[in-house]
């Protein structure tokens, strides 16, 4: 496991180094593969079905927002719809206003989730949407999830009616429309995949948020057992004619790739190297942050102060996710020495803003160098450790990091940080 | 020459700035009622849009009916009930948006405060300085 995390650390170091490049490419593949596969599934318009359209649509989302590639993947999709008819591409028109205007004032980040859920789909591994965005998300992703696979649902509805569609005559503008809107409003198979989706996000999100051991995984397991259990059903009563076996197999790769994702996104704090510009009266600044991260592993000490009061030391693991390391021990130059006031009774957002009132950035004039020491997940795991541990037998967690540390049976703790 | 301290809290500050604090900042330069109104009413006259899409693709969906019927109809109380489910939409709609923004609202002003405290101690410093 050790070995592990070391490799997650030099992928951190690697990705906060370059990750000027790191992102265009990823944004560049992503939109690659979408529009690839818009084309390859609708491509009812040979004139952008081509090769060069889609390599210059997607250099243009490398360097754009990341909003670009949802808006060319929807022009490029309504293209093809127009191609095939002129009422489908009102249709899609409308379809995607709808979204737009009612959901995405709100969170326009979450607009990647509409793009993700049918590629998804359409590479058959829809099941993972659902838990990565209870484990990843909030709430608010039950809605993006459910436009995905409206999207998705519609596009299907659209390939699969395309020879019905092309057959009717122009003037059947009210009997292309009726068969297009009867398509998503009657399609059971789609409300029983987004009530599944929708249920099954809020059950990983409320159990990942839990202050119980191992959470992450209890949350995923449960949201997969949830889905699963709700497709069947879903099938059962409304008859949606779902591959068993596939959701099956689906839900079992759904839950490997949130362990990979937990293991990634868990504890994560992709710092990057940034580039500020800004200017006084004397001078112009041009600096260069550069995260200062380091592989090596660190060792803790776990002090449980009870009837029987025993020490534990353990090896701990680079991101310190087990026990509640409050810091992380990097290669320090610089002493801050401040205290922090720390109360069992403070929710974790408390303690992370307590713990980030600290310096993060260390350095001189010529190498400005950024430091995170703490993380919101792991003030997050740490708060709930010292709740539930204080409520049993009065545990208090020393990163040894320092030496001066108090406890009392009040459950004030007060801790040096050393930066 | 150059003040190592100085430099320091404004690469935080401009850090914080381009990692989404522009954008706070957007937000913390209206008053809370102000921000919120205009909000509202932007998601006001988008659900209005977006039920006009919807009343529009109602209509051509049975357009057929419509055009057959549209002597026996009774116009008034159709209009009543689309006025009506305008109306529940909206104020439903108004709701969540009041309290999304809020809590945007909310969440905007507290990540502020650390960087006004920052600005103070910049100042403070360059007072030391002069």
């Amino acid at each position: 496991m050790t070995g592990l995390l070391e490799i997650k650390e030099k992928l951190k170091l690697m990705y906060s180094r370059n990750e000027v490049f790191i992102i265009p490419i990823a944004k560049f593949l992503l939109a690659f593969v979408t529009l690839t596969i818009i084309n390859g599934r609708i491509g009812y318009m040979s004139s952008i079905d081509k090769l060069p359209i889609v390599l210059i649509a997607a250099l243009l989302c490398s360097f754009l927002p990341i909003g670009f590639i949802v808006f060319f993947s929807a022009v490029f999709s309504l293209l093809h719809m127009y191609a095939l008819s002129m009422e489908v591409a009102l249709v899609g028109l409308c379809l995607y206003l709808i979204m737009f205007l009612l959901f995405f004032r709100f969170s326009p980040k979450d607009s990647l989730v509409v793009i993700l859920t049918p590629i998804l789909f359409a590479v058959k591994m829809p099941y993972i949407m659902p838990i990565a965005m209870g484990l990843l998300g909030t709430p608010a992703s039950v809605v993006s999830v459910a436009f995905g696979v409206m999207i998705y649902y519609f596009l299907s509805h659209v390939i699969a009616s395309s020879t019905a569609i092309s057959s009717m005559d122009a003037g059947e503008v009210t009997a292309k429309l009726r068969l297009l809107i009867d398509g998503i409003l009657s399609n059971r198979e789609m409300v029983v995949i987004i009530a599944a989706f929708a249920v099954t996000i809020i059950v990983v999100y409320l159990i990942r948020r839990m202050s119980a051991d191992h959470a992450w995984t209890t949350a995923m397991v449960a949201g997969a057992i949830t889905n699963l259990v709700l497709l069947l059903v879903g099938d059962l009563v409304y008859d949606t004619n779902m591959s068993v076996l596939g959701a099956i197999l689906g839900t079992v790769i759904a839950l490997l790739v949130a362990k990979m994702l937990e293991f990634f996104g868990f504890c994560v704090d992709y710092s990057r190297t940034e580039k500020v510009q800004f200017e006084d009266d004397d001078y112009y600044y041009y600096v260069k942050a550069v995260p200062k991260l380091t592989v090596a592993a660190q060792t803790k000490t776990v002090k449980k102060i009870n009837t029987q009061s025993t020490t534990v030391s353990s090896k701990a693991n680079a991101s310190g996710r087990n026990s509640g390391t409050l810091g992380r021990s990097t290669s320090a130059s610089h002493t801050v020495g401040s205290r922090l006031d720390f109360d069992p009774s403070d929710s974790a957002e408390d303690l992370f803003e307590d713990l980030f009132e600290e310096d993060d950035f260390i350095g001189n004039s010529r190498n400005v160098v950024t430091q995170r020491t703490v993380y919101k997940r792991n003030a997050d795991r740490s708060a709930s450790a010292f709740r539930r541990n204080n409520g049993q037998h009065g545990v208090t967690i020393n990163n040894n990091m320092n030496d001066d540390m108090a406890e009392d049976n009040d459950f004030d703790y007060n801790f040096e940080e050393l930066e | 020459m150059l003040h190592e301290e100085r430099i320091k809290l404004m690469t935080r500050m401009e850090s914080y700035a381009q990692n989404g604090g522009n954008k706070n900042m957007q937000i913390g330069s209206y008053f809370r009622g102000d921000y919120i109104s205009i909000q509202v009413i932007k998601s006001v006259v988008s659900v209005t849009i977006a039920y006009g899409i919807g009343f529009v693709l109602y209509v051509l969906y049975h357009l057929e009916t419509f055009l057959e019927d549209i002597y026996k109809i009774d116009l008034l109380a159709f209009a009543k009930n689309v006025l009506l489910y305008y109306g529940v939409i909206v104020v439903a709609y108004g709701i969540i948006s009041y309290l999304v923004y809020s809590y945007s609202y909310s969440k905007a002003k507290k990540s502020l405060k650390k960087y006004y405290d920052h600005l103070k101690k910049l100042n403070s410093l360059y007072r030391d300085q002069a």
